[in-house]
């Protein structure tokens, strides 16, 4: 079919956008011509990988020799769901997500709550909120082994205060405080991307709704749980997700600031993936260990897809 | 009668100090948030521009003793810092040239086409974007290692463009959506291809979201530290991400020389990203979050 024929005349042309209204749906292949790229270099550099890493779990892999590889079959899953420091990794994944989830949430949620508020100088304070989200993760981990140097630390001034601690603490080689500090160091650097977020959706309420409510005499907490926390609960959930993904994947800092110590207490199981392949070369058993935490992001994907199918519905 | 005088009198003063307590909690508050969050940084500063031999002293002054300057061409002929930053900005700039090409596409065909596959692109899109990096790396180590592709710039590139991609398209998808589809239906009527209309009236109209992606995926890259610090084994190759790790020991390398070089390294994405932080933070939330 011409199109350009049929709408020559001015007649024609108003008779046939009427008749067609998605007058943009003509090349039926197009849209799959410009997805194929794009799904190809996916496919080629993630997908393809990751099913070379399935793959690759259930085999002995030598890199240095071309004989085929072996097939071990389920050797490495057995070992890997008998070995008591999996599950103690594991814990400590939980431990070290969920704790960034509440910090750094928390954070997000009190410094848009307070922002929400109008003051002088709000988008100054504002702006200096972002730069930690705005710095990359190295020079932040430098910052912070600098700040925390049990000899020269200017942290350490801080920590005299409190009464009892007589001298700078080893900050690093005390396994609760290391954990504490990865904690407090992931969530600084993440909490002003949810309060931004937070924010947004918080100045998104009507102002309408609040003023009936203060007419009807609601308190300054029925206003907080009744109208605040029902329309940012959407958000709060999303970010719980996405927080529970980007603590997940988090690397950079944990290798950087302790490498996994010490002796394993913030050794997370992205940090046993990268120790068990780069520090004792068994690809293989690392491999197995890749596909428990592939396991455990789809399944975080999977809240997170559910969570944003819903939004969208809502939002029509 | 008294009894209702007096509590007429009362009523205004009491909401007054109420007023002035919740004034003072308010910018309490606010500077304890702006404290902790510019603390660091400033230390970053204080750390970078005064000589080492007041801040390294215990308790260090909190305030700067002396500025200095000297420690940056320390620093550079010190150090292979000019060609670290030469690396990265190479890996960047080959990222960022990757993903500008293929979102303008994706997203063209994720926003304004409307197409049987279009969930299961945008569902495919969300999925490798959660993927951790870790669960390549390994794979993408060996098969780099089988086709000789380890210890190149390019190669890392092309992985680094792989995970920045998805929340290209997301960002410029968000954009392309701000275009009204009668001017798009408009121009098919005047006899536009699909394809012309991406280009003279899509594209024209979307350049902020251009440079978001643009920012985006070079920055990623030039941050990115976990396929760097695998995938380049070689020094000639290493980035600044990875070489600046290896001034770690305060000990070898003056203290105002290794906040210096953080410093150099922070300045550009630090801009970039504050200036372009409503485009990345719809990408990084899908979408689904209007920053």
């Amino acid at each position: 079919m011409s199109y350009k024929a049929d709408a020559s005349g001015p007649a024609g042309r108003i008779k046939q956008v009427k008749a067609t209204p998605q007058a943009r749906r003509r090349i039926r292949w197009l849209p799959y011509a410009l997805a194929l790229p794009i799904v190809l270099y996916e496919v080629a550099l993630i997908v393809y990988p990751i099913a070379q890493g399935i793959l690759g779990s259930f085999q002995q892999i030598e890199l240095a020799s071309t004989r085929a590889p072996k097939w071990i079959g389920l050797d490495n899953y057995t070992r890997m769901l008998n070995d008591p420091d999996f599950w103690q990794v594991m814990q400590t994944t939980l431990i070290f997500t969920a704790l960034v989830i509440i910090v750094a949430i928390g954070a997000g949620l009190a410094t848009a709550l307070l922002f929400n508020y109008p003051f002088r100088f709000r988008s100054i304070a504002r702006a200096m909120l972002m730069l930690p989200w705005a710095f990359p993760e190295v020079p932040v981990v430098m910052i912070f082994i600098w700040i925390l140097s049990p000899q020269f630390g200017v942290v350490n001034i801080l920590a005299r205060m409190i009464p009892g601690v007589n001298e700078n603490p080893q900050w690093l080689q005390v396994p609760w405080l290391a954990m504490g500090w990865v904690v407090l160091i992931a969530s600084w650097k993440a909490f002003p991307f949810y309060s931004l977020v937070i924010l947004a959706a918080l100045q998104s309420v009507p102002q309408e709704i609040y003023e009936a409510a203060k007419v009807d005499g609601a308190s300054p907490l029925q206003l907080f749980w009744r109208i605040t926390v029902p329309s940012i609960s959407t958000t709060l959930e999303l970010l719980v997700v996405l927080a529970s993904i980007f603590s997940f994947k988090q690397f950079t800092i944990i290798y950087l600031m302790t490498g996994g110590g010490p002796s394993g207490a913030t050794e997370t199981i992205v940090m046993r993936i990268f120790n068990t392949a780069f520090r004792f070369y068994d690809y293989s058993y690392a491999t197995a260990l890749g596909v428990a935490g592939f396991i455990v992001s789809l399944v975080i994907a999977f809240f997170f897809i559910i969570l944003q199918t819903r939004r969208a519905q809502e939002n029509g | 009668m008294t009894n209702n005088a007096f509590s007429v009198s009362t009523t205004p003063k009491k909401f007054k100090l109420g007023q002035t307590l919740r004034t003072i909690v308010l910018y309490g508050a606010v500077t304890a948030v702006s404290l902790i969050t510019i603390f660091p940084i400033y230390w970053m500063l204080v750390s970078t521009f005064q000589p080492s031999k007041y801040t390294l002293h215990y308790p260090p002054p909190l305030f700067p003793q002396e500025i200095t300057f000297y420690q940056f061409a320390e620093l550079f002929a010190n150090h292979p810092i000019a060609r670290w930053l030469r690396n990265s900005f190479l890996i960047a700039t080959m990222a960022m040239l990757v993903c500008l090409a293929l979102s303008v596409v994706g997203a063209y065909a994720l926003s304004s086409l409307r197409w049987k596959g279009r969930s299961l692109f945008g569902l495919f899109l969300l999925v490798t974007q959660m993927l951790p990096e870790i669960l390549i790396l390994i794979p993408i180590y060996i098969i780099y290692r089988r086709l000789n592709l380890l210890d190149s710039i390019p190669s890392l590139s092309l992985v680094d463009a792989a995970f920045a991609l998805p929340i290209c398209i997301w960002i410029l998808k968000g954009v392309f959506d701000t275009v009204p589809p009668e001017v798009l239906d408009a121009a098919v009527v005047d006899g536009c291809t699909e394809m012309s209309v991406l280009w003279r009236i899509v594209l024209p109209l979307s350049t902020p979201g251009l440079v978001a992606v643009a920012v985006v995926s070079f920055f990623s890259a030039w941050n990115e530290f976990l396929f760097a610090v695998i995938l380049l084994a070689s020094a000639q190759f290493q980035p600044a991400s990875v070489g600046l790790t290896t001034l770690k020991a305060t000990g070898f390398t003056p203290v105002e020389q290794y906040m210096a070089a953080g410093l150099i390294f922070s300045i550009l994405p630090v801009l970039f990203y504050l200036v372009m932080q409503r485009y990345i933070i719809s990408g990084l939330t899908a979408g689904a979050v209007k920053g």
